[in-house]
């Protein structure tokens, strides 16, 4: 049975803020569609309007030719339209067989049928057999697994509504290289099946693999379709942002070899850190690199004290410090931007203004002078070239870019001695991160220590004269100018860092 | 970074709070994840604790009921645990539909409210001298009040995005208020069978038993429902739960009217238990209701936890007020451990962490 999907021009605003100012969409049986957009382009919008999680303000979708609209995601569902969300849709205290046929489980009489929930489940796991742990079971709550498992499993859950139409929103942004062939076999195999992909992701190498059509949506409009056959990266890129930003695009500053040591750390052991030496000078943009979940997150916060530090020594400008809360780092200077940044970072219900100065209001008195705390957020959102309402706006009405600015912000208004960087750019679009590149070097060259750990070996490339390779917990190598190489970090972070690296 | 309005737009205020509580819970649990690789009894003993949550509550209770015998040492006989049984059946059924909403993410401070104006509504319908037929047409308008209490607090939480806590808590006063209009005093009388059924040991095992049994097959019926599932995934993560299509509106809005009707049903047992009305009959239920909730290991945030240890729970805490009772000491020790035990659990996952984080340092 073949079926097809168009969205036209859609439009999405909440409040004032316009997230989806034109979306456009098609896709058919047998057909993966790559849905492209730098963040803040309304890419997650339009797959939401899709699978009716949010109404459109206007505009039409249309299932076979005919018009149709959702009221709730179980509408969609009964379309035939099912989901890989983002954020994902797990219940975490629930099983992973509960939650994957959450709303059809399978009945015995009146009862909900455990075993066959359980049995169904074991053969969607099969899909993916051997690429995950042995305890991923049926049984095993979600609170208990991995995020790479939880995303399997929420690949499944959709999969369990049999859909004719899936959309994959960011579905292998966790997932190792061994479950993205894995989901690649499988999408192959709906494409054979007659079933309708779309496939929204950040991987330029995994859109080339597997769609066949690209749409980009910029700043919420469509602004053209490609096949991918005789479509460049390029094109496409050029597409999706006005100015292509890269990182090795931009003048290092020099590096200082003789600048004072604003951070030494010795044998450091925290959590799963096991024994890590580093020394950063002033004006220094350290790099860590690595696998995901090598401790290079827990390092930053026990920098930051907010991870108990079991042994070793850390000194700050000279001083051997132990902090017993963040405060104390934040006296010192130092600032630490985290990574996720809805739960970490921001206060998403409160406005810009308040995010910004919530580490810095002890600076403005009492009663607060707020004319001042303005006048200074409103020079750094200039600064940042923030896109937004005004000041008063809720952080939640900014897009993904914009709101890791406000995060980066609000610690860059207190003028740290030392930054703590955590995958800042992770999810944040192309150009946002190029103005987040100039921002990095134009504090250094204010003389700002910086640790910074990235997912992205390209912008630890492009940024970095230093990269220390964290595996298990330690430093695996520790990579200086030219050695600064793809294949070095890569093979350092699979833990085989000192032979290649040589000299 | 646009969410959902349309579900979220006030839903995340009514959620903020405990949505705070539950990230505290998870990162407890990872802390304690990792720690349990060193010691190997504690996470046999907390694996235990998760999967059966009212183990706590039966240790509790077999500590209760020690000391209790060794204060009354007739405890064990049916005229003693008829006697006793029979008075915590109105808590159990109580705190049964306390625990429904307390699992979908809510809470119903207006439960003892309810109890009172079913109470005041079944002794103005019945006189000593009413038939079973009379009898049973002003149970059903009881229970038909109750389950209207709760669609006003469902809708209201459900709905209209208010927070479950204050909302209960305003809609506690409109109940009483209604109780008092309908009895301004004390008084009534039920017939006398009504009596002797409750007061009755068939097969030498109270009549509360029986109830208490039906109670928990209730329980075990919407447990292995859709509705079940769909209630635990709402107090899980209620988001989560929207986009996956449970109706999450409606889902909260039945629980309340769950919680409405075991609530009537309470006021039904405290009437025959009292044979007599009284407009403030329950004004003491809600806190005891709630506190049994916790004891019985069901999580006050949502999403976790079951009937049968509030029932315990109930059971330990009716224990203790007869320990408290024989050991001559004042009552007000009760609602003081009653508030004790809230706010512990409250406190519960973020003192682990602070505890934890202490030791590793």
């Amino acid at each position: 049975m073949t079926v097809s999907l168009s969205a036209q021009h859609v439009v999405k605003r909440y409040g004032g803020v316009v997230a989806l100012a034109d979306g456009h969409l098609e896709v058919r049986s047998g057909e993966v569609v790559a849905l492209l957009g730098a963040n803040g382009s309304g890419k997650s919008t339009l797959s939401k309007i899709i699978t009716g999680v949010v109404a459109p303000n206007e505009g039409q979708l249309q299932l076979n030719g005919q018009p149709i609209t959702f009221a709730s995601p179980r509408d969609a569902r009964r379309a035939g339209i099912a989901a890989v969300y983002q954020e994902l849709s797990l219940i975490p205290d629930m099983s992973v067989a509960e939650n994957i046929w959450l709303t059809h489980e399978p009945y015995q009489l009146w009862r909900v049928n455990r075993r066959k929930m359980r049995q169904d489940t074991q053969k969607l796991l099969d899909l993916f057999g051997g690429t995950y742990r042995a305890s991923l079971t049926p049984d095993a709550p979600i609170n208990s697994l991995p995020p790479d498992e939880r995303q399997i499993v929420e690949i499944l859950k959709a999969l369990s509504f049999q859909p004719r139409i899936i959309i994959l929103d960011e579905a292998t942004a966790s997932l190792d290289s061994q479950q993205v062939d894995r989901l690649f076999d499988l999408v192959a195999r709906w494409k054979s099946e007659g079933m309708a992909v779309v496939f929204v992701s950040h991987r330029m190498e995994e859109i080339f693999r597997i769609a066949d059509r690209a749409t980009v949506l910029r700043n919420g409009r469509h602004v053209g379709d490609r096949l991918m056959q005789g479509t460049t990266e390029r094109d496409l890129v050029n597409l999706m942002i006005e100015s292509a930003a890269q990182p090795h695009a931009h003048e290092r500053p020099p590096l200082q070899a003789d600048a004072p040591v604003r951070l030494q750390v010795e044998n450091l052991q925290a959590g799963p850190i096991a024994g890590v030496n580093l020394t950063l000078r002033d004006g220094e943009l350290l790099g860590l690199g690595g696998l995901q979940g090598q401790g290079q997150s827990e390092l930053l916060l026990a920098l930051f004290g907010a991870l108990p530090i079991s042994r070793g020594t850390v000194t700050l400008s000279g001083e051997r410090v132990r902090y017993g809360h963040p405060w104390e780092a934040m006296e010192r200077g130092v600032a630490f931007v985290p990574g996720d940044r809805g739960s970490e970072g921001l206060l998403l219900s409160r406005s810009i203004l308040e995010n910004m100065h919530l580490p810095s209001w002890a600076k403005f008195g009492f009663p607060l002078k707020m004319r001042q705390a303005e006048a200074e957020a409103q020079r750094s959102a200039d600064e940042l070239r923030l896109v937004m309402a005004g000041l008063g706006a809720p952080v939640s009405s900014l897009s993904g870019g914009n709101a890791q600015k406000v995060v980066i912000g609000k610690w860059l208004l207190r003028s740290p001695r030392l930054l703590l960087l955590n995958d800042p750019t992770k999810g944040v679009d192309v150009g946002a991160k190029g103005e987040f590149y100039t921002l990095l070097n134009q504090l250094r060259a204010q003389g700002t220590a910086i640790l910074f750990y990235s997912s992205d070996d390209d912008e630890l490339i492009g940024l970095c004269d230093r990269v220390l390779v964290l595996h298990d917990g330690q430093v695996s190598a520790d990579l200086r100018g030219g050695d600064v190489t793809r294949v070095n970090l890569v093979s350092a972070s699979m833990g085989g860092g000192g032979a290649v690296v040589g000299g | 970074m646009p969410t959902d309005r349309r579900y979220l737009a006030a839903g995340s205020q009514n959620l903020s709070g405990e949505h705070d509580t539950k990230m505290h819970a998870d990162s407890t649990s990872l802390t304690m994840a990792q720690a349990d690789a060193g010691v190997k009894p504690l996470a046999i003993l907390r694996r235990s604790l998760s999967q059966y949550p009212f183990l706590f509550a039966l240790l509790l209770l077999v500590i209760a009921l020690a000391i209790n015998y060794a204060l009354q040492d007739n405890l064990f006989e049916l005229r003693t645990l008829n006697r006793n049984l029979r008075g915590f059946l109105p808590s159990i059924i109580l705190a049964v539909g306390q625990t429904l909403v307390i699992i979908g993410g809510g809470v119903d401070l207006s439960v003892g409210a309810i109890v009172s104006m079913v109470n005041a509504i079944l002794v103005t319908l019945i006189t000593a001298e009413s038939s079973p037929e009379q009898v049973g047409l002003a149970i059903l308008i009881g229970c038909g009040a109750g389950v209207l209490a709760g669609m006003v607090n469902g809708f209201c939480v459900a709905y209209l995005r208010l927070q479950p806590i204050v909302t209960t808590y305003a809609t506690s006063f409109v109940f009483s208020g209604l109780a008092l209009l309908i009895l301004p005093r004390p008084g009534g009388a039920i017939p006398e069978f009504l009596e002797d059924l409750y007061r009755s040991t068939p097969g030498d095992i109270p009549f509360a038993v029986y109830m208490i049994v039906l109670v928990v097959i209730v329980w075990w019926l919407l447990r292995s429902s859709r509705f079940g599932q769909y209630l635990f995934a709402t107090g899980g993560k209620a988001e989560a739960a929207y986009t996956t299509g449970v109706p999450v509106n409606r889902i909260r809005l039945m629980s309340y009217v769950l919680c409405g009707l075991f609530a009537a049903l309470a006021a039904l047992a405290y009437t025959t238990l009292t044979s007599s009305g009284n407009p403030r009959s329950g004004d003491d239920l809600t806190l005891p209701s709630v506190v049994a909730v916790v004891l019985g290991g069901t999580r006050l945030s949502g999403g976790q936890g079951g009937v049968v240890g509030t029932i315990f729970g109930v059971i330990i805490l009716g224990v203790f007020r007869n320990i408290i009772s024989f050991a001559n000491i004042d009552s007000w020790w009760q609602t003081l451990v009653n508030a004790l035990i809230i706010i512990a659990a409250l406190a519960g996952p973020g003192l682990l962490t602070a505890l934890r984080g202490r030791n590793r340092s």
